[in-house]
């Protein structure tokens, strides 16, 4: 059987086995080391899986995962963050769609002090929703927001799947998260927007506080509640400083971080018995399911490059359909886009990163090669994002089901995420017009 | 239907451009259809660190690398790669093997585990690259650095803290802070494979004059291949040698005089002869462990005897 | 079910659930070993072997912690279909696909053994100056996945009880 057809088996064979509903480590991974004593032998294929292993351990980057799944956690869990809502509640609140603006800011910190979307998803869910809902904003608009908000935790460095995208593409993560910080910025700039023009199209969606509530908040109390916006100043600068100054590596950085929120943690006297007990065992579970995914990945994807797969659908594409580079591209993200509906970030990696990243290195898109796989990091996350929220199979709309408060429906929450997909979209565009919004940061720290 | 091998060098892609890629293309090309090498560079397949067992058990039917880097479990590990001072010069390399009798050990050691051992290539030189600039040996300490596991076993004694990672991290790891140099390489596969970028000085002392390395394949892959396709594939081998020997030697001189992207630094000759002294004493360390160690560190001495005596252009002083 | 298979369940379960909560620490192993390398190389000379420990301890972390893991559900499954069906068919389905997940660690386990017996017959030691024997981790690795091999057959039990609308 000619290896084309073994490459398309195997995609087949895996999209079948995610369809069962079996672990999707499981299906990843039963695949490749089938595939591997199909085509090198029983040695072959235990060779290929154990070394799988041996692979996982020696990519260092990898140590930071545990560290800023626990990070995420213990800010989540120990609600550090509410001082930081009341913070933009009260600044905010005065203006129409003010509160909804604050949740969006909340997001962005949130997002810049852990590198996942759970724990900003988490703390708008239980922290902002029930009260926006209170004051009477338009439910679907801040659902939508709260949803779009948290998705920027893995765009906004640190980010746990820019390092999952730098292991598999082999490119700085460094630069990758800096390469994040002004997409993700711009993408919230656009939520912000959004919530602007439909207050003020509609000041029903978002009522300001009333001069009643205003006046018993008192100016002693809107300083001192300033100061909870020093906290993640604090921890993200204790985090990213000494590490883009050279002083600790990467590694070391997610331990400061992850020891820091600890630290203010036991501060507050938040960490109580069941809330480590939480934080504990969660790292462990979401952890494991990374590390299990990835390793099955790295196995399928050593199988699907000893076929030589990639060389043959590099020719199919490039010379055999004669296909522009940029033809390429759209065409790549509009197919990332609709297995995004279907397939979560890691599986989605895991099946394109062996075919995509590849074809995208080899493009001539006027860009030097080492900048195209770092901006294609960044569309690679937006796409993520996406995924995140739309049905039918997306994390942050599970969560977003189990966590809202009841006056939330399952169709409010499939309808909320409508404007905020086209956001996302629409700042995909302008990342893809302007290659520059990513890589200008990078290219100023690490100077090229 | 043509003999296919899978064959992974230890080098990566940027460096495998040069250093394997264009013999095993030629070799695909005069085969024509009847033998087929499809090539992988560093951790492709395997990680480097399972490169032999990979090989041995015929997961992958060849390899080129040094004996270092792939941990071969044999006798002469710790001379492939760069065994400090060993060789001052490329051509020392193909002369040990051919006229004072290391390819004769090599093939039995290798023999041994079931391994064919094809031919040995000599590479660049050993020098450092670094963030910050090294004048003396004091400049060295804590300095954390991504060497040879042999060079970096010398090299402890005076400070330096040898890290291991997988070949395609390195540039990465330059940038997240987890390196501070590199021990690794002559100027051109700096500029080559993009350290020249993340890095600002090149030291000009080196450790070793030539890397040591080979290309290995499973023996009963090899048994299988025609006696012309062996013929031809060693040919092939012996091209890429020979491609090495002037891409580096050309390199290395020009990137010096006109890279535009690493400073030049030195320790002085005085300071830097107690490390040449400090190589003697590790040499005789190493002949200790086993005979046929003993007889490769032999041989070492008679050659740099035959070539100090010889004076120049063999050796300066 | 069988007594005996009843058993087996409930001794595999115990031990997995005990080794997990052991594992399920070594995040603050991980962690100090970190902040270690950090402090000596700010004051003192970098730690020769902070590196490597720490992805030793990240290795029986998600190794050890993999059955511990498995009990609390936490590998995500694609709950497009899954997520509809009734838990007998659920089961059923299982009952198919987990031998998927048997033998993907099974082969692991297999490569693990052998790279295990491997690193015991010529004393194998990782390429640093620290130059600790491999065939610890390699060990660890093995049992981790033997535990997790156990614990999908445990999954299997459970499952065709299920089926018999029985509990475990
Ligand atoms: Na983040
Ligand atoms: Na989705």
């Amino acid at each position: 059987m000619p290896y084309e057809y073994i490459a398309i088996v195997m995609f087949m064979g895996m999209m079948a086995m995610l369809l069962s509903g079996q672990r999707v480590f499981a299906g990843i991974g039963f695949v490749a080391v089938v595939a591997a004593i199909a085509l090198w032998g029983d040695r072959g294929g235990y060779d290929i899986a154990f070394t799988s292993a041996i692979k996982l351990m020696n990519w260092y980057p990898m140590l930071t995962l545990p560290m800023f799944v626990w990070m995420g956690y213990v800010m989540s869990e120990t609600r550090l963050a509410d001082d930081l809502y009341r913070m933009f509640h009260v600044w905010f609140g005065p203006i129409p769609g003010g509160l909804a603006i604050g949740t969006i800011l909340l997001m962005v910190l949130v997002s810049a002090m852990n590198g996942l979307s759970v724990a900003g998803l988490a703390i708008g869910a239980t922290i902002a929703l029930p009260e926006l809902l209170k004051r009477g904003y338009d439910k679907r608009m801040v659902t939508g927001i709260i949803q779009g908000g948290s998705s920027l935790g893995i765009l906004v460095p640190p980010s746990i799947v820019l390092v999952l995208y730098a292991m598999i593409a082999r490119q700085p993560v460094g630069q990758l998260w800096l390469a994040g910080v002004f997409p993700g910025l711009l993408m919230a700039g656009f939520f912000l927007l959004y919530v602007v023009i439909r207050c003020g199209l509609n000041p029903k969606m978002g009522p300001p506080l009333s001069r009643e509530e205003l006046a018993t908040i008192t100016w002693s109390e809107r300083i001192r509640l300033l100061r909870a916006g020093v906290l993640p100043v604090v921890i993200f600068a204790s985090m990213m400083g000494p590490f883009v100054l050279g002083y600790v590596s990467l590694v070391e950085s997610s331990v400061i971080g992850a020891t820091i929120a600890t630290f203010v943690a036991i501060a507050k006297r938040r960490l109580t018995k069941q809330v480590w007990e939480t934080c504990v065992v969660n790292t462990l579970g979401v952890s494991c399911m990374f590390m299990w995914i990835l390793l099955a990945a790295l196995a399928f994807g050593a199988v699907f490059d000893g076929l030589g797969a990639v060389r043959a659908i590099e020719s199919f594409f490039l010379e055999d359909l004669g296909l522009g580079p940029w033809t390429i591209l759209i065409l790549m993200q509009v197919s990332f886009l609709v297995m995004g509906m279907f397939l979560d970030d890691t599986a989605m990696l895991v099946i394109v990163a062996p075919l995509y990243i590849p074809l995208v290195a080899k493009l001539d898109l006027g860009m030097p090669p080492g900048d195209v796989l770092i901006w294609y990091g960044v569309l690679y996350t937006i796409t993520c994002q996406v995924a995140y929220i739309t049905p039918p199979f997306g994390y942050n709309l599970f969560l977003m089901r189990a966590m809202a408060p009841d006056q939330v429906s399952l169709g409010d929450i499939y309808r909320s995420i409508v404007p905020i997909t086209g956001i996302m979209l629409l700042t995909l565009a302008v990342i893809i017009l302007f290659p520059e919004i990513a890589l200008w940061l990078p290219h100023q720290v690490y100077g090229q | 239907a043509p003999i296919r091998w899978r064959m992974q060098t230890y080098a990566g892609a940027a460096l495998g451009e040069h250093v394997c890629k264009p013999a095993i293309e030629l070799f695909n090309k005069i085969a024509a259809g009847q033998m087929e090498i499809e090539l992988y560079y560093a951790d492709q397949l395997v990680p480097t660190s399972e490169l032999f067992r990979a090989m041995q058990s015929g997961t992958i039917d060849a390899v080129q690398s040094d004996d270092d880097s792939m941990q071969s479990p044999t006798e002469v590990t710790v001379f492939g790669g760069y065994f400090p001072f060993a060789s001052r010069y490329s051509l020392d390399v193909p002369v040990l093997f051919n006229q004072y009798g290391l390819k004769q050990i090599w093939e039995e050691e290798y023999a041994k585990a079931g391994v064919r051992h094809i031919s040995a290539g000599a590479w660049d030189p050993c020098h450092f690259a670094t963030k910050d600039p090294i004048n003396s040996l004091k400049d060295l300490e804590g300095k954390r650095v991504f060497t040879f596991p042999t060079a970096g076993r010398f090299l402890a004694q005076f400070g330096v803290v040898p890290v291991q990672l997988p070949w395609e991290d390195i540039q990465v790891a330059l940038q997240t802070g987890e390196l501070d140099g590199i021990a690794w390489s002559g100027i051109t596969e700096d500029y080559t494979v993009g350290w020249a970028d993340v890095t600002k000085y090149f030291l000009t002392n080196n450790i070793s004059g030539a890397w040591i390395g080979h290309f290995f394949a499973n023996q009963d892959r090899w048994n299988e291949v025609p006696e012309h396709l062996q013929a031809l594939m060693e040919v092939c081998f012996e091209q890429s040698h020979y491609y090495r020997q002037w891409w580096y030697w050309g390199g290395e001189a020009d990137l010096r005089v006109n890279g535009p992207k690493l400073e030049l630094t030195s320790i002085p000759d005085e300071e830097w002869a107690t490390v040449e002294a400090a190589a003697r004493t590790f040499w005789d360390e190493i002949a200790a462990e086993s005979e046929t160690k003993a007889k490769v560190v032999e041989i070492f001495k008679k050659y740099n005897d035959v070539m100090a005596k010889s004076g120049r252009p063999y050796r300066y002083g | 079910m069988p007594r005996f298979l009843v058993m087996f369940v409930r001794i595999t379960e115990a031990v997995n659930y005990r080794v997990g909560r052991i594992a399920m620490y070594l995040i603050f192993v991980l962690a100090a070993v970190l902040m270690w390398s950090v402090i000596s190389k700010a004051f003192f000379r970098p730690a020769l072997w902070t590196q490597e420990m720490a992805q030793f301890t990240m290795v029986g972390y998600f190794v050890l912690g993999g059955a511990y893991s498995l009990i609390l559900g936490a590998n995500v499954r694609m709950d497009l279909l899954y997520g509809r069906w009734s838990p007998k068919t659920q089961a059923a389905v299982d009952i198919v696909t987990i031998f998927a997940l048997i033998f993907f660690l099974a082969t692991i386990l297999w490569g693990g053994i052998e790279s295990t017996a491997y690193a015991f017959e010529v004393g194998e030691r990782s390429r640093t100056v620290w130059r600790p024997y491999m065939a610890p981790i390699k060990i660890v690795i093995c049992t981790g996945v033997f535990l997790m091999l156990l614990q999908s057959v445990c999954f299997l039990i459970r499952d065709i009880a299920t089926l018999r609308g029985e509990r475990i």
